[in-house]
């Protein structure tokens, strides 16, 4: 641990990828800046909720932390001990302590593994415990998170997506880790059942002293789980502070313009907010066009 | 305010019922496709007849054995030569007739079924191994290595198949069973390859890789848990792909007398035996024909409709 | 007269696995100019209720077993197909929720949007081409003369969503079904969008249905909304009204699971939950739909043995509840439970 109580230091993350073209021979024309320079740090027990819209590069910086990606520079410690350039063994026994809840409850799980499995192997990775004992572990996971421990045989295309996303979350809690980044982890959620899981992801927080990384491009999700708010617009991170100044007290002007942009369950506020989003409106216009870019481009 | 029993509930609030419930569909993906084969009148039949044909050709050969079974049909004995009755027209006593020796060819066209048959499936399997092997260490590595093994299986594809399965049948000199397969599937796994590195590569961008590896899963637990039993419905429907360019290939290899030798036969070994007889007694050279047609036809159907049936497309509505 | 009367409308799918009655029960009407919201998660039946309006659904396996939509004095369920195409493009027109697919690729935007004023205005190629550089301007397309012979590859997301509003207004039609047009997009597009189709309404003068998930989105673009449930309308008022004093309470809950921007102890809070799932649609709950989730249904109430009708509750405000709000306060102040 380091002194100051930050779990993760990220310094300068940049990530680049090539564009390439040409037929037969490929060559390397130009590249995507999908991170560009970014600085953050994640203290233990809190979250840094990390916002941005698409083309932002905020998932890519996920999985950069998570070196599931490699980063093209820059300098990532976790628990004090520097990510990049970390031996395979070393970076392998990390990889238990920081781990990954996806946003699609659909391709997250192997259709071809049954529940019980899915949570299992992480342990059966790390060679931990027996089979009976993995079984135990398992059980209590999936009851944790809310999930009958009966259907454990079940394979995954049986449940809803609420259901696989709560498998999904015992899968990463099954090695006891200090950090979660949850990618976007209730995008593809209704409403309904998107509370559900946040309220999950709350409890799960509070009782086991976790960490998160909250990626999410809905602002409103973020608001309700995160202490620290992060936001990211093209790669670069242009304001980052405790959530409750960043949202009534803005100081960038792209996150002014998003905040402004962000419908809100009021029709009264929002005939004031689409007053509001006029005066932003060059800016929106410019993010808007550069989101739409963004899309054009090869995505990360 | 009641609290109702039967709801499913969340985990946190006191009071609140644990579990998040029951699975919500209760089918299998096998059971699905099942259901969406059998729609397809088409393939259902093409599978019947398919297995009416593997029947045939494994069981009839024996049945000369077995005492009473025949009892109006004395010489099935696929290996029976009987000069007397030879170029026989197909009649009660020899539904297909006999051949140019006067064996009985009903049961002579099933032993040759049995080695066209097996030598059709054995190099399938070779030319699904073969294009496993590469195809997922090409996808599976991407980057340089795929890059390079793919240029060099274009190359390859330029390499005709049939001559080269007759050099390479020169080259070991014996034609058995061993040697046919090998001399097939050597230049024709270049497809099946393709089709798998395809595959591995869309397999890839699932999540469940990252979270395995995510996880520190190695390599070969993420490629042999996680890849390859999801190729398994692409590999089925390549095989009956591949099967009836193979069965062919062997059938054209024996006409031109590269094939099997006497006394065993093979569809095509047959065929070429009934070549100069044609215009004496046709049905020697055309009752193997039409065998052969027949299963290639049958495969060709099967495979359409495995591939509508297990098209992942359609399985998540 | 409303422009657009929907009475009891029922839509069900005939599968295999059984009768899925994805659209049970649908009233509403809308006037000119006016915009209605429909709300609702997954399965509410939202899309359906627009693609039976238009007739797009897919005969078989679903078929509309009763009602009626009457638009413009005429009774679209009652109409050939051929009717309904000449309907279809000119006076109601649609746009879809993905913009990455539901233009054709394969042809120049120009020829996508003069197809339709060809078929339904049968001008000429020369003003059809004239007329689509107004509509790209009007969307807010930059250089939209050059802009015509480009194919959809070269716009992004939120640009091919304002095409498809072009494609959707070429012949000037009196109502725009918009089925979760932004969904797909980001924040600061959907923004952009919500306003052009608010501008492109008044200044078309058109009625609109936006159908969406989103009640950040309706309480933006809507003048009066109606909340679906399992295939049913289950509440409808005026904007002001729904968000003000909800009755049913499933949105209640709606409103409550929602995640807040602006407020006090947003973090520490908790949302407010609603416990299981939307129903099955092939076995539906026999009476009240939401009833194995409300709160407030009791053994003992006609929830679990009759079906509640939608009732008007005060002027504008229906709902299709044994529970709703205001019965609920009135209970409890005027006798103990």
């Amino acid at each position: 641990m380091t002194s100051n109580g930050a779990l993760l230091q990220v310094e300068d993350l940049t990530k680049h990828f090539p564009v390439k073209k040409g037929i037969l021979i490929e060559r390397t024309v130009g590249h995507v800046k999908a991170v560009d320079g970014v600085s953050f740090e994640i203290r233990e027990g809190e979250t840094l909720g990390l916002v941005g819209e698409s083309g932002s590069g905020k998932s890519t910086t996920g999985y950069c932390i998570l070196q599931l990606l490699k980063p093209t520079s820059g300098s990532i410690r976790f628990q004090g001990v520097e990510l990049t350039g970390l031996a395979r063994e070393e970076l392998r026994r990390t990889r238990r302590d920081m781990q990954i809840v996806f946003q699609d409850p659909y391709s997250s799980l192997d259709p071809r593994m049954t529940v019980g499995n899915i949570v299992a192997e992480p342990l059966e990775v790390h060679g931990i415990g027996t089979r009976r004992s993995r079984r135990e572990t398992v059980r209590r996971l999936l009851d944790t998170v809310g999930f009958d421990p009966n259907f454990t045989n079940r394979y995954p295309h049986e449940f809803s997506g609420g259901q696989r996303q709560r498998i999904g979350i015992a899968r990463a809690l099954a090695l006891n880790p200090k950090l979660i980044v949850c990618d976007e982890p209730v995008s593809a959620l209704d409403v309904s059942i998107q509370a559900q899981i946040l309220n999950l992801l709350k409890d799960l927080q509070r009782d086991f002293g976790l960490t998160y990384l909250f990626i999410a491009h809905d602002l409103a999700v973020v608001r309700a789980v995160s202490d620290r708010i992060a936001v990211m617009n093209r790669g670069r991170l242009v304001e980052i502070g405790d959530a409750e100044q960043v949202y009534t007290n803005p100081q960038d002007e792209y996150t002014k313009a998003l905040l402004a942009a962000v419908p809100v369950p009021d029709p009264r506020k929002m005939k004031e907010r689409k007053r509001e989003r006029r005066k932003f409106a060059h800016t929106l216009a410019e993010a808007a066009e550069s989101a739409d870019a963004a899309t054009l481009e090869p995505s990360q | 305010m009641a609290v109702n029993p039967s709801q499913e509930a969340v985990r946190g609030a006191p009071g609140e019922p644990r579990s998040a419930g029951a699975p919500v569909r209760q089918s299998s993906l096998w059971r699905d496709a099942w259901r969406r084969y059998v729609k397809n009148r088409g393939a259902v039949a093409a599978a019947l007849v398919f297995f009416l044909l593997l029947l045939y050709c494994f069981a009839v050969p024996g049945f000369w054995k077995i005492p009473g079974i025949w009892t109006s049909l004395r010489d099935v004995d696929p290996y029976q030569i009987d000069f007397p009755n030879a170029y026989a027209s197909p009649s009660l006593a020899h539904p297909f007739g006999t051949d140019n020796f006067g064996r009985d060819l009903f049961a002579r066209t099933a032993l040759g079924g049995q080695i066209s048959i097996a030598i059709g499936f054995g190099a399938t399997l070779a030319i699904l191994l073969i294009g496993v092997v590469y195809g997922a260490i090409s996808g599976f590595a991407g980057g340089k290595l795929d890059n390079g093994m793919m240029r060099f299986l274009d190359a390859l594809y330029g390499l005709p198949y049939l001559p080269f399965a007759i050099i390479t049948l020169a080259i070991v000199g014996v034609v058995n069973f061993w040697t046919m397969v090998v001399a097939l599937s050597i230049a024709s796994w270049f497809t099946a390859a393709r089709i798998v590195r395809g595959q591995i590569i869309t397999l890839k961008q699932n999540d469940y890789v990252r979270a395995a590896r995510a996880v520190g899963a190695r390599w070969y637990r993420v490629l042999g848990r996680h890849l390859l039993p999801n190729t398994l419905g692409v590999l089925i429907i390549a095989i009956f792909l591949e099967l009836p360019g193979v069965i062919l290939g062997e059938a054209f290899l024996s006409f031109i007398g590269l094939g099997i030798n006497p006394p065993d036969a093979s569809w095509g070994s047959m065929a070429q035996d009934g070549r100069d007889a044609y215009r004496r007694a046709p049905h020697i050279i055309i009752v193997p024909s039409i065998a052969i047609a027949t299963l290639v036809l049958c495969a060709n159907f099967i495979a359409d409709g495995l591939r509508d049936a297990l098209d992942p497309r359609t399985r998540e509505s | 007269m409303a422009l657009l009367e929907v009475t009891d409308l029922r839509t069900h799918f005939f599968t295999r696995e059984g009768v899925v009655q994805a659209v049970d029960g649908v009233d509403f009407s809308l006037e000119r100019g006016k915009t209605l919201g429909i709300v609702g998660e997954s399965g509410s039946g939202k899309s359906v209720t627009a693609l039976s309006i238009m007739g797009l659904i897919p005969r078989p396996p679903a078929r509309i077993v009763s009602g009626s939509v009457v638009f413009d004095g005429r009774d679209l369920t009652a109409l050939s197909e051929s009717e309904l195409e000449d309907i279809r493009g000119k006076d109601i027109a649609m746009i879809f929720q993905d913009p990455m697919t539901s233009l054709n690729p394969t042809l120049k935007i120009g020829t996508q949007i003069t197809e339709v004023m060809k078929r339904h205005l049968g001008v000429s190629d020369e003003e059809a081409r004239k007329r689509a550089v107004d509509l790209l301007e009007e969307v807010h397309i930059a250089n939209a003369a050059d802009r015509l012979n480009d194919y959809p590859h070269r716009f992004s997301g939120g640009m091919r969503q304002r095409v498809m509003i072009a494609i959707a207004l070429a012949c000037n039609p009196k109502l725009l079904i918009a089925d979760e047009p932004t969904t797909a997009l980001d924040v600061t597009v959907q923004a952009q969008v919500l306003d052009l189709l608010e501008e492109l309404r008044d200044s078309h003068e058109m009625a609109m249905i936006i159908i969406t998930h989103d009640m950040g989105v309706v309480a933006e673009a809507a003048d009066d909304i109606a909340v679906m449930y399992a295939g049913q309308i289950v509440e409808r008022a005026g904007v002001l009204d729904l968000f003000d004093r909800p009755e049913h309470p499933y949105t209640e809950a709606l409103l409550g699971a929602l995640p807040q921007i602006e407020g006090e102890g947003i973090r520490e809070g908790r949302l407010t939950a609603i416990p299981g799932r939307p129903p099955d649609l092939v076995d539906p709950p026999p009476a009240c739909r939401f009833a194995p989730r409300c709160p407030y249904a009791n053994r003992n109430d006609s929830c679990t043995t009759e079906p509640p009708e939608l009732r008007e509750i005060r002027a504008g405000h229906w709902v299709r509840s044994a529970h709703p709000a205001s019965e609920r306060a009135a209970h409890a102040q005027g006798a103990p439970a």
